[in-house]
């Protein structure tokens, strides 16, 4: 009898454990539209226009993967997105959607009400990569040619990915779009995405970085400009930095690959209410020598050098002015000086942290750059030409 | 009336067939002379020939010597029990032949013969015809004199037996070659020959009515635990069956867990492995007519643990038993986990992976999970067809299974590829451990069957559900799965990894209680 009951009570506790899990949906594969990028554009009557990109699998003797858009409206992010079925018919399945593309108009309004559903809504993930369209709407970078893959989303991931050799953008997901945006004395940045056109296609292309200030849009900064970006914020990956040399009174350019970067930088403050508020940025890079368009000789001791300096002085020089760019016509800390102070010397940050955009307005930043040249690659010298 | 006349006539029949019904009837044992010949040759062999009725194998051979004419013999055997050379030139020859002079008392007769002319490893003199029929039966021959209520027993078995040759169950590439046999004594020869012990005891025990198979307990004293040789002698002494055709029978009525699918008693066809085996402190039982010899107590371990792995490299035999611990586990999980993640948790799957499955799933109209269970159902119909078929035809099955149910199946969109490459891949790596092949296919079914209908969350409740199990399990006393969830001390250094041999200076606990030191010298020297 006491075993009966034990195993009635076990059995009712596993026919409740089937009916209380989440997972209760067996669905096959190629019943699913896979949801390879989304845009999100502004559309008629103030609602949200989205476009996704729907992965089409055929198969025949090969399999072929093409992709589809479609465009929906709706009044909310989410109301787009179930409206979307409408055009489908089949389930859209978001959790392997590789890019989410904002419109300019969209941003400027604000980003976090866009990325609050996708944040929210559990089959959508937040490693998706964000990107911001600055000459075209979101939708039209689907409509764009891929160079590479036929799936325009992939495409563009893979853009994304690589930044690391190159450093023209920046690498941001939602998650950390998300923990920027709610850290205290940063603005958020966002990759910037446009359309460029090559042998009459229309290609898109990955470069540049938009400013949020306030989740809003309010700037975008060029690719060279990011590159200083990532310098300061200390993600530099990859990339080169080119050099001209003055030897023998003839211009030579010589690119340096960067093979690691670390910055570092401290809140000074000092004099009466710690009004004096100073940040010095160090800046040590190991970098080699990649290409030589010229004959000139840097291979000794003087030449390395000179160019070590040549080169850090260009890199102070052009941080330096990104830094004034910043101060001056968007007083948005994209940097992240401020959440660095309010980490070090959160007393200060206390007493300046109200109006943190105005100090950041006159902040001084002491910039001290640090160029080692590592090696000169494969080749030991130049390749001279013989008599 | 009609009750008496019954009576009358049983009892008519009975008497006729009072010699007979010794074997049949225990009641009549009593009734034939308090179960003793007669002085009388000749009513002695008609004994015999009515006790062996209708047996035309039985052969009777009068003959005398010949110079005493008094010496009236009679050996009685079964034809092909025997060993003829023996009975011709070592019975009967010197039984014929020799000088038997008048002089010897005839009441010694029998005795003198026994004494100075049977030429027999082993010669007894027996009284009761219970015991000189089963003598027969055995294969001995039964030597009868005229004049005396008293046989000899003459050793003679014989017969043809399969020789020793390397078992079919279990090749080796490196190791001794020989496997047992049919035949229980050659097989404890094999095993004494490689444990030259006297502590190795043997123990004889008939079980079967009608069969009367010889089962041999086989363990080392000293090292065997008392507590586990009861227990089994037990279990064995419980057993009340007709016959015993394989040790199989014995295997399965001794079980400790009898509705599992997991065996708790194992079996080897090689003397190297039961001689190992009983050098761990385990204990061998040895049936008549079977070349499988079954070990108690039996662990989890035991079937990754392979007698190649310790004449291996020790690198090598870890590397290739922790494969057979994956292979076993994935065979069992796999499939499982691959429709749970397939059909309920497709963000788990790298995209491209997704979209290739998604792919080949185009346009099949069989659900993933039910394709999963018709492939398996093919797979161990292929199996099945292939143990059972002769050799010579297995080659059409292959073409069929391979082409026609795999290609094809993929090419006519029954199935999707995904399906058929977690089937082939789960089949093959089933077959690696052939003696879990039974668990595994139940086990394999039954997470399968969780996870299609809750995905990887019944996938793990199905599993849960067998490590209980496994954990549950008790082999004569011992833990089912001791040692594999441990590795302090020693109890690792023979479950997932064989350990090299100069590190394995104890005997497996529990099992060896009694005596757990292997290298005793080792085990100074570290100290």
């Amino acid at each position: 009898m006491r075993k009966k009951r034990i195993t009635l009570l076990v059995l009712m506790l596993l026919i409740n454990e089937i009916f209380t899990t989440g997972c209760w949906s067996y669905r096959e594969v190629d019943k699913l539209s896979i949801i390879a990028g989304v845009a999100v554009d502004k559309g008629i009557n103030n609602q949200f226009q989205m476009t996704v990109e729907i992965i089409q699998v055929s198969t025949g003797k090969d399999t072929n993967m093409t992709s589809k858009t479609i465009t929906m409206e709706g009044k909310t992010l989410f109301d787009a997105a179930r409206n979307l079925i409408t055009l489908s018919g089949k389930r859209l399945y978001w959790s392997h959607a590789k890019v989410i593309i904002l419109s300019k108009e969209i941003a400027s309004e604000g980003v976090t009400e866009v990325v609050d559903w996708y944040n929210r809504d559990s089959e959508t993930r937040e490693d998706i990569h964000m990107l911001i369209s600055e000459g075209a709407s979101a939708k039209e970078i689907f409509d764009g040619q891929g160079t590479t893959e036929d799936i325009k989303s992939f495409a563009l991931d893979e853009m994304i990915k690589n930044q690391e050799s190159l450093s023209k953008a920046p690498i941001v997901d939602i998650l950390k779009f998300d923990i920027e945006s709610k850290t205290k004395g940063v603005s958020t940045i966002i990759p910037s995405v446009n359309l460029k056109k090559m042998e009459g296609k229309m290609v898109p292309q990955i470069m540049g970085t938009a400013i949020i200030k306030n989740h809003k849009l309010v700037g975008f900064l060029n690719g060279e400009e990011t590159k200083d970006l990532t310098f300061i914020r200390n993600e530099v990956k990859g990339g080169i930095l080119i050099e001209e040399m003055h030897a023998n009174n003839v211009p030579t350019l010589v690119s340096l690959k960067i093979f690691k970067s670390k910055t570092k930088f401290t809140p000074v403050a000092d004099g009466e209410d710690n009004g004096n508020i100073e940040i010095n940025l160090n800046i040590d890079t190991t970098v080699a020598i990649d290409e030589i368009q010229g004959t000139e000789n840097i291979f000794d001791d003087e030449g390395r050098n000179e160019l070590e300096q040549s080169a850090e002085n260009t890199l102070k020089e052009r941080i330096e002015s990104l830094i004034k760019k910043m101060q001056s016509e968007y007083d948005a800390d994209i940097f992240g000086f401020g959440a660095k102070l309010r980490e070090d010397k959160a007393q200060v940050w206390n007493s300046v942290g109200n109006n943190w955009e105005d100090v950041f307005k006159d902040l001084k930043v002491n910039v001290n750059t640090r160029v080692h040249i590592k090696n000169s690659a494969v080749l030991s010298k130049t390749v001279e030409e013989g008599d | 009336m009609l009750i008496i006349y019954l009576g009358d006539v049983m009892f008519k029949k009975y008497q006729k067939r009072k010699p007979e019904s010794i074997m049949n009837s225990k009641e009549t044992n009593n009734d034939v002379e308090n179960n003793s010949l007669y002085k009388s040759l000749g009513n002695n062999i008609s004994l015999f020939k009515n006790i062996f009725e209708n047996d035309e194998t039985l052969i009777i051979r009068e003959f005398q010597n010949k110079r005493l004419k008094t010496a009236q013999c009679c050996i009685i055997y079964f034809d092909g029990m025997v060993n003829t050379e023996i009975v011709n030139e070592n019975i009967i020859q010197p039984v014929l032949s020799c000088d038997l002079s008048e002089d010897i008392e005839s009441d010694n007769l029998l005795e003198e013969l026994k004494k100075k002319v049977i030429v027999s490893n082993n010669v007894t003199l027996e009284t009761g015809i219970n015991k000189m029929v089963s003598s027969v039966i055995n294969g001995d021959t039964l030597f009868l004199l005229e004049g005396y209520d008293k046989a000899l027993v003459i050793s003679s078995k014989g017969g043809q037996a399969r020789s020793i040759s390397e078992p079919r169950s279990s090749r080796v590439v490196r190791g001794p070659r020989e496997g047992f046999t049919e035949s229980i004594m050659v097989n404890l020869s094999l095993v004494r020959r490689k444990i030259k012990n006297p502590d190795l005891k043997f123990k004889f025990k008939e079980i079967g009515e009608r069969t009367h198979t010889k089962t041999c307990i086989c363990y080392i004293e000293g090292l065997a635990m008392e507590g586990i040789l009861s227990e089994l002698e037990q279990r064995l002494d419980k057993i009340e069956i007709d016959g015993v055709m394989d040790s199989g029978y014995i295997q399965e009525l001794i079980k400790d867990a009898p509705y599992s699918p997991f065996e708790t008693v194992g079996s080897s066809e090689r003397p190297d492995v039961i001689a190992a085996k009983l050098l761990e402190g385990r204990i061998a039982l040895f049936v008549d007519g079977s070349p499988f010899v079954l070990t108690v107590p039996f662990l989890v371990v035991e079937n990754f643990q392979a007698n190649e792995d310790y004449y291996n490299n020790y690198i090598f035999s870890t590397m290739n038993r922790l494969m057979r611990g994956f292979t076993a586990v994935t065979s069992i999980t796999i499939p499982a986990l691959f429709l749970s993640i397939v059909t309920y948790h497709q963000e788990m799957l790298p995209t491209p992976l997704l979209l290739s499955i998604s792919a080949s799933r185009q346009n099949v109209p069989i659900p993933t999970a039910v394709s999963l269970f018709i492939m398996f159902l093919i797979f161990d119909i292929l199996r099945e067809a292939g143990t059972r078929m002769p050799s010579s035809i297995g080659q059409a099955v292959n073409i069929v299974g391979t082409l026609v149910l795999g290609q094809a199946a993929v090419e006519a969109r029954l199935v999707s590829a995904p399906v058929i490459i977690v089937t082939a891949l789960t089949g093959i790596m089933t077959l690696i451990n052939m003696n879990f092949i039974s668990a595994t296919i139940i086990f394999r079914n039954f997470l399968l069957l969780g996870a299609s209908f809750l995905g990887v969350y019944g996938f793990l409740l199905c599993f849960i559900i067998l490590y209980l199990h496994l954990m549950s399990i008790r082999s004569f006393g011992v833990p089912y799965m001791m040692n594999v969830t441990r590795a302090r001390n020693h109890d690792g250094q023979d479950a997932w990894i064989r350990a090299p041999w100069w590190t394995m200076t104890l005997r497996p606990k529990i099992i060896a209680a009694k005596d757990l030191v292997r290298q005793s010298s080792r085990k100074s020297k570290e100290k």
